[in-house]
């Protein structure tokens, strides 16, 4: 039995190495830009949703405001450049630093919040960011930070002839946040975050510090997050505060992993993939008045997942353990 | 000798109920002490306190000679205390195995350690087959084991069972008890809130009866059984005087 354990977390490892592959090699045959776009916007997608599941879908903390981490990681990464000539790549590391720290000192309060407030604290606080950034004249306030495009270069991290390095990097960091939940699955934190989600109570009689494994869970969460808002500031080069920190973004980066399977090491991935491209092409086909009917699609996705297949798209491709479970 | 556990002088009051009064206790090394009682007597909050749920209001609990009287529940679980719950709570969405690894963690940093100790505590509560499962699938009496194998495989010195036995079917229940032996036998101490007396009354070296909060009787089961302050207490005074 322990070697099947062994054996699954291989192939999981390896089917993950094929697809990277895979997705590495699809640019050389789509040169398409605006499918090259959306492939940017699917990796990142996938990395943030991936990033989100390990606070809400492993430790069961459902957040509802993760667009303040993306926000954050965007702006600290926009203003280094913009105001101190600090390279992105710094910028987005430090992005991640700033976000796992707020999201701990946000976290002592709040989980001391169960179930359903602690998602509303994460909705409002989000909302309290959004405006605090909206009003705050250094940061540029409602206009936002254009972020000055000099020329090509791997240093600053910006690419006006090509997405391709947006591409890679994406993919990189979709790689990252997938390897980094991997590992994470079959180590002591991976299972206190479970034990912590479902049941406080008995993990606490475990030995489990509860309260540490939410923290622990909200850092690493909040890191990943911000460090793609900062590669979206520099992938858009052009941020204000609704267009990285609005509520959308807290959604867009629950719904994959709730489609795809909350709490599993594929569902973010996989929801990504379905959810992202969808929503692009549902918005460039309706047209500028079809605002919101991405959502309206996703809405009625989520109802028909959540009939059909509860735990989420995973679960079409486990339907032994489906079998057993029953 | 000094007593694994003892409670000095417990109070535990919520607003104007007073649900432990003056509770001094003992539990010595490699004991089986039944704690029981009628519903209502307090035995579940005297439960709550020494593993460590919530602080009593008054009086104190020393553990291992320490007294651990305000520490958390995880923090006394790393000291060797562990329990089980009344109502199961298991880790619903995760495999057996999984729960019990949970347990093992404390004491295992090392993954591969945690699991090893985990399938060993399998074997020991005769729940391998089931290693795989989801707790979800498992039947009630499988679950109460589970319970069991989870707090063992944090390696507690001191084995808090609550109710483990209570709604299992008789020969259930007399697996349950072989169980409980078996623990007793690898050297831990084991004490356990139980309601059903035919049951618990041959396991147990020592009773402990709770009344209305206090402490009502102590001693060996077969002279609790017969003292009349018992009888009274459970089935009223009309029985008492009859027998």
């Amino acid at each position: 039995m322990d070697k099947n354990f062994a054996e699954r977390r291989r192939r999981d490892l390896i089917v993950a190495a094929c697809f990277a592959v895979i997705a590495a090699l699809v640019p050389l045959f789509v040169k398409d830009v605006y499918v090259q776009n959306i492939m940017v916007l699917t990796l990142m997608y996938a990395a943030l949703s991936q990033s989100w599941n390990i606070l809400s879908g492993y430790c069961g903390q459902i957040s509802l405001g993760h667009a303040l981490y993306f926000g954050l990681g965007a702006y600290t990464t926009a203003l280094l450049f913009t105001k101190f000539g600090v390279l992105p790549w710094f910028g987005m590391f430090a992005g991640g630093v700033i976000s796992a720290a707020i999201a701990m000192a946000l976290g002592y309060p709040c989980f001391r919040l169960r179930g359903h407030y602690f998602v509303i604290a994460t909705i409002v606080i989000a909302e309290i960011a959004l405006l605090l950034f909206q009003n705050w004249n250094w940061a540029g306030a409602a206009l936002g930070i254009d972020i000055p495009v000099r020329h090509d270069s791997w240093l600053t991290f910006q690419f006006t002839r090509s997405k391709l390095p947006y591409f890679y990097f994406a993919l990189v960091l979709a790689c990252i946040a997938w390897f980094v939940t991997w590992w994470l699955e079959d180590s002591k934190w991976g299972f206190w975050w479970r034990a912590v989600k479902d049941n406080p109570d008995a993990a606490e009689s475990l030995g489990v510090v509860v309260f540490n494994s939410k923290m622990g869970a909200a850092a690493v969460s909040a890191f990943l997050v911000a460090v793609g808002g900062g590669f979206y500031a520099q992938f858009v080069s052009y941020i204000d505060p609704e267009s990285v920190m609005g509520f959308q973004f807290s959604l867009l980066m629950a719904l994959p992993a709730v489609l795809g399977g909350i709490g599993t090491l594929w569902g973010p991935v996989l929801g990504a993939v379905i959810l992202i491209p969808l929503t692009e092409l549902t918005r460039s086909f309706i047209g500028g008045s079809g605002r919101g009917v991405d959502l309206i699609v996703y809405g009625t996705l989520i109802v028909l997942i959540s009939l059909a297949r509860p735990e989420g798209l995973v679960g079409l491709f486990a339907p032994r353990r489906k079998a057993a479970a029953r | 000798m000094t007593a694994l556990l003892e409670t000095r002088a417990v109070w535990q009051r919520f607003g104007g109920l007073i649900a432990n009064s003056d509770v001094s206790i003992s539990v010595g090394r490699g004991e089986i002490v039944g704690l029981i009682g009628p519903n209502g007597a307090g035995k579940s909050t005297l439960f709550n306190l020494i593993a460590g749920v919530l602080p009593p209001t008054e009086g104190s609990i020393l553990f291992d000679g320490e007294d651990v009287t305000r520490l958390p529940a995880a923090e006394r679980c790393q000291r060797g205390i562990g329990r089980t719950f009344q109502v199961v709570k298991s880790f619903e969405t995760m495999t057996v195995i999984d729960n019990v690894i949970v347990g093992a963690l404390i004491r295992n940093t090392v993954m591969r350690e945690a699991r090893r100790k985990a399938y060993e505590v399998l074997e020991f509560a005769g729940l391998a087959a089931r290693a795989n499962v989801l707790a979800s699938d498992l039947i009630p009496s499988e679950k109460r084991r589970l319970e069991v194998a989870r707090a063992l495989a944090t390696e507690p010195k001191l084995l808090l069972l609550d109710e483990v036995l209570t709604g299992l079917t008789p020969i259930e229940a007399q697996t349950g008890v072989e169980l409980v032996r078996r623990v007793r036998d690898t050297g831990v101490t084991v004490l356990m809130v139980e309601h059903v007396m035919e049951i618990v009354m041959p396991l147990v070296d020592r009773a402990i009866v709770l009344d209305l909060g206090k402490v009502l009787v102590e001693g060996k089961p077969a002279d609790v059984v017969r003292d009349p302050k018992v009888i009274t207490a459970y089935l009223g005074d009309r029985h008492a005087v009859s027998a």
